[in-house]
């Protein structure tokens, strides 16, 4: 061997980014900060959430349960929710936490110089309203709420409130600014170059809330890995060539990729089902759209197998109903969907008395999501029984503006992740003249979802989801198509990961030597 | 000459003001409210709305241009309404990878293509001459993209010999920053190998037919001095400005290499920005490029006297 290539060779093994128990993880996106809940968007909140916690975690199935609280308790009037905080848990100073800290952390959240991202949830200016907080003794923290309310806690473990995470006072500087999180969670802050890298190291002190199995934010959470540094890879082609040479040891990847992924022999690639929701979007005041004979017709006209295939790369399972397919409110109601039927299609549009007038999708080529490919199946289908209907591709952030002022006919679109099947309804119902990005406008339905919201009664509120799924079948203000996808891909040599609604949880994840 | 010179300076200033009305126009005319993508989709159009005005979004259009031009003459170029970084604390950051891989681009395509492209104007009409064109054709055909990957798949993939992604400071050491450079270099600089050699060919070609040539091949001068001496040099200006347009267009190149190869440095930067309509950093990203562009220009245009006496500003 020549001695330039023998030392290209030295100096590439060098500068080789692998060590024992640390891993490199691709993601597409930078953070926007280190300030959980506050400048934040999903990427951000993944991060934080490896370490930071609230007093109560989603679980897997999307519920929220006790995570730093040991226990719940609820008053008989519904209105007091007394937290008891489990014993020995530590902040990554080796501070122990005691409810004073949980108090200084809603304190902060609350006054609107801190800028949290949920601070209107608990103020009365979202229908719900903290009224008191105490914290009587070391262990216990007390919160009283205006009037009884089923989503409190779902809405205390909310991601993107990042979980109301608990945080020691010296997060922030003597001046009251930001400094860095100082959480409970199971790794530490670490470095942070933006637009590069950012990193975190397993936190010796932690205690985990669970034995046993991974359960959601709450279970078995122990850092086995020493560090994880997450570097920002926005191509899919280079993050592909970095597993398969070997620099990176896990990143969540393309559907399309999945299947060329799976025949590289270092490598292992997982999918699963999340709480994110594929769609189309039909605006119903719009003057053609607004007939629903025409509505009906066009969710008679689509082949949802065929569609889903095509747009998931034969990953994805139908589902039409607005509450994801592991939900534990996924009942047999939410599995009757839309019907292809041409033939009715063909009749409904007589009955609607369409005479071909243009419609117009939008849709957008961002690669993490598959609003093209299936608008294109949309189109042709569409077409198939005398729709006329064209594609007009538009940049995420032109698309998103439509989006928010209501000024299209129809989108093929995606919802984030929303848990509670209240919430999830919510997302898109409501009055279009005071929010023009609501696509669902019916008062009876608002009712209904207004009424699930306030009980807690779990076959009641099936009931009124079934109800509500029927009538968005039959009304048809927008098209649920199927569930986003969770493709990771992995070296083989990484062992306990488990992907669960588009989150990155490096706990239980180890890396064989 | 010093006249020439502030006169251009100032020209400078003009277009770099014309730039930024132009940039700033554009962009906030356009579709897209950076304020509903910070809110997230949970967020009510109460909530967007409190970004918007905190982000002094909801100021007329005259009043945000007069506050980003009051801060651009200070110097400051305002701050990332994302991640609230200043955008030149942003720009220098992500500079080194830039320059790096802009600089060595140049150095790599400037001494092959001139190389080459004296070599073709000797042989010209030579199966030598035949076959350098011929990659050149191929190296200025191939979009930037598809040389990266099959440079990625060859030598970092399967052969391994050099570092998949990524960009190492100059401070971990001369090595590393090389080797982590040597395939975005020979992606980004194909094309100018190409465009250069193909310049200086024909510069050289025309100069090789000149009288003097003639002459000083009768007196027996070396070929090699005959080509570095007399004839490159006379045939510079035309190489020169090529060079030149070569630098400013790197700009461009520099966007889809950083992309492919994972390097932090101000292309993907920028185009982070456009598709959150991070309207500071990329008011200020074409501010500084369009400042570098006009500057490229006018050390072109002074070089053209170093190398043609003749030619006097």
């Amino acid at each position: 061997m020549r001695r330039p290539l023998a030392l290209a060779i030295l100096l590439a093994a060098c500068a080789s980014p692998a060590a024992a128990q640390s891993i490199t993880v691709a993601v597409a996106a930078d953070i926007r900060s280190n300030n959980p809940g506050v400048n934040r968007d999903d990427s951000t909140d993944d991060f934080a959430l490896q370490l930071v916690e609230g007093l109560v975690g989603y679980n897997e199935g999307g519920n929220a349960t006790p995570l730093l609280a040991q226990k719940v308790d609820l008053s008989a009037d519904g209105k007091t929710y007394t937290f008891t905080l489990r014993e020995g848990v530590k902040f990554h100073n080796g501070a122990t936490l005691t409810s004073a800290d949980v108090l200084w952390s809603w304190n902060r959240y609350m006054d609107p110089k801190t800028q949290w991202r949920c601070t209107s949830e608990f103020d009365g200016r979202s229908g719900l309203k903290v009224e008191s907080v105490s914290a009587p003794d070391a262990r216990t923290f007390v919160m009283t709420i205006d009037k009884p309310n089923a989503l409190f806690l779902d809405t205390m473990a909310r991601t993107d409130c990042a979980m109301t995470a608990i945080l020691h006072k010296d997060s922030v500087k003597a001046d009251g600014s930001w400094d860095k999180p100082i959480g409970t969670g199971p790794y530490k802050f670490g470095e942070w170059k933006r637009g590069e890298y950012f990193t975190m190291t397993a936190f010796d002190g932690y205690q985990s809330p669970g034995q046993g199995k991974i359960d959601g934010y709450v279970g078995s959470k122990r850092p086995l890995l020493k560090e994880v540094k997450f570097l920002v890879v926005k191509d899919a082609a280079t993050v592909k060539a970095g597993l398969i040479s070997g620099a990176l040891q896990m990143s969540e990847t393309l559907p399309s990729d999945v299947e060329e992924l799976k025949k590289v022999p270092s490598l292992k690639v997982m999918v699963a089902p999340n709480a994110v929701r594929h769609i189309f979007l039909i605006q119903t005041k719009d003057t053609v759209m607004g007939n629903k004979n025409l509505r009906q017709a066009i969710a008679a006209a689509l082949d949802y197998p065929e569609l889903v295939a095509a747009a998931s790369n034969n990953l994805g399972t139908p589902n039409n109903s607005p509450i994801y397919s592991t939900s534990g409110y996924f009942g047999e109601v939410e599995k009757q969907g839309h019907k292809y039927d041409p033939a009715r299609a063909k009749q409904l549009l007589q009955e609607a008395g369409y005479k071909g007038e243009k419609i117009t999708i939008l849709a957008n080529k961002r690669p993490t999501v598959p609003s093209f490919p299936a608008a294109v199946v949309w189109q042709q289908m569409l077409q198939a029984v005398g729709i006329n209907a064209e594609i007009e591709v538009l940049d995420w952030a032109t698309q998103l503006d439509r989006f928010n002022k209501g000024n299209y006919q129809m989108q093929s679109f995606s919802f984030s992740a929303r848990f509670d099947p209240a919430i999830a309804f919510e997302q898109f119902s409501g009055p279009k003249d005071k929010q023009p990005r609501k696509v669902w406008d019916n008062p009876d339905a608002q009712a209904l979802i207004d009424k699930s919201m306030l009980i807690s009664d779990k076959a009641e509120r099936q009931k009124i989801f079934d109800e509500l799924h029927r009538r968005v079948i039959d009304e048809v203000p927008l098209i649920f198509l199927y569930n986003g996808l969770d493709a990771v891909a992995m070296s083989k040599a990484i062992s306990g990961f488990q992907p669960w609604q588009s989150k990155l949880r490096m706990w239980e994840v180890t890396l064989a030597q | 000459m010093l006249s020439y010179l502030v006169q251009r300076l100032a020209s400078t200033l003009l277009v770099m003001t014309l730039v930024g009305i132009f940039v700033f126009l554009l962009l906030h005319l356009s579709a897209g409210d950076p304020a509903a993508i910070i809110a997230g989709d949970y967020a009510t159009p109460q909530q967007i709305a409190t970004i918007r005005q905190r982000l002094g979004l909801d100021d007329p259009l005259l009043v945000q241009f007069g506050r980003w031009a009051l801060r651009v003459v200070q110097g400051d170029l305002g701050v990332s309404i994302f991640t609230s970084t200043p955008v030149s604390a942003l720009i220098l950051q992500r500079l080194e990878p830039t320059l790096s891989v802009a600089v060595l681009t140049m150095i790599f395509a400037v001494s092959i293509a001139v190389t080459l492209g004296v070599l073709a104007a000797w042989k010209a009409g030579r199966p030598v001459d035949r076959l350098l064109m011929g990659f050149s054709v191929l190296g200025f055909s191939m979009p930037t993209f598809v040389v990266g990957y099959c440079l990625i798949y060859v030598f970092a993939i399967e052969l391994r010999w050099l570092p998949v992604q990524g960009y190492r400071p100059i401070m971990d050491g001369i090595g590393p920053w090389f080797l982590h450079l040597v395939l975005p270099t020979i992606t980004l600089g194909l094309a100018y190998v190409a465009l250069i050699a193909r310049m200086t060919r024909a510069s050289v070609q025309e100069v090789l037919e000149e009288d003097y040539i003639r002459t000083a091949n009768a007196k027996g001068v070396p070929a090699r001095t005959m080509l570095m001496k007399h004839a490159l040099k006379n045939a510079g200006v035309p190489i020169i400005t090529v060079i030149g347009i070569g630098v400013a267009l790197l700009i461009g190149g520099v966007v889809i290499t950083e992309t492919v190869f994972n390097i932090p440095g101000i292309g993907r930067l920028v185009v982070d920005a456009i598709s959150k309509r991070d309207y500071p950093i990329i008011q200020g990203v074409i501010l500084v490029f369009s400042g570098v562009y006009v500057l490229i220009n006018l050390a072109v245009d002074l070089s053209y006297s170093l190398i043609d006496p003749r030619i006097r500003h």
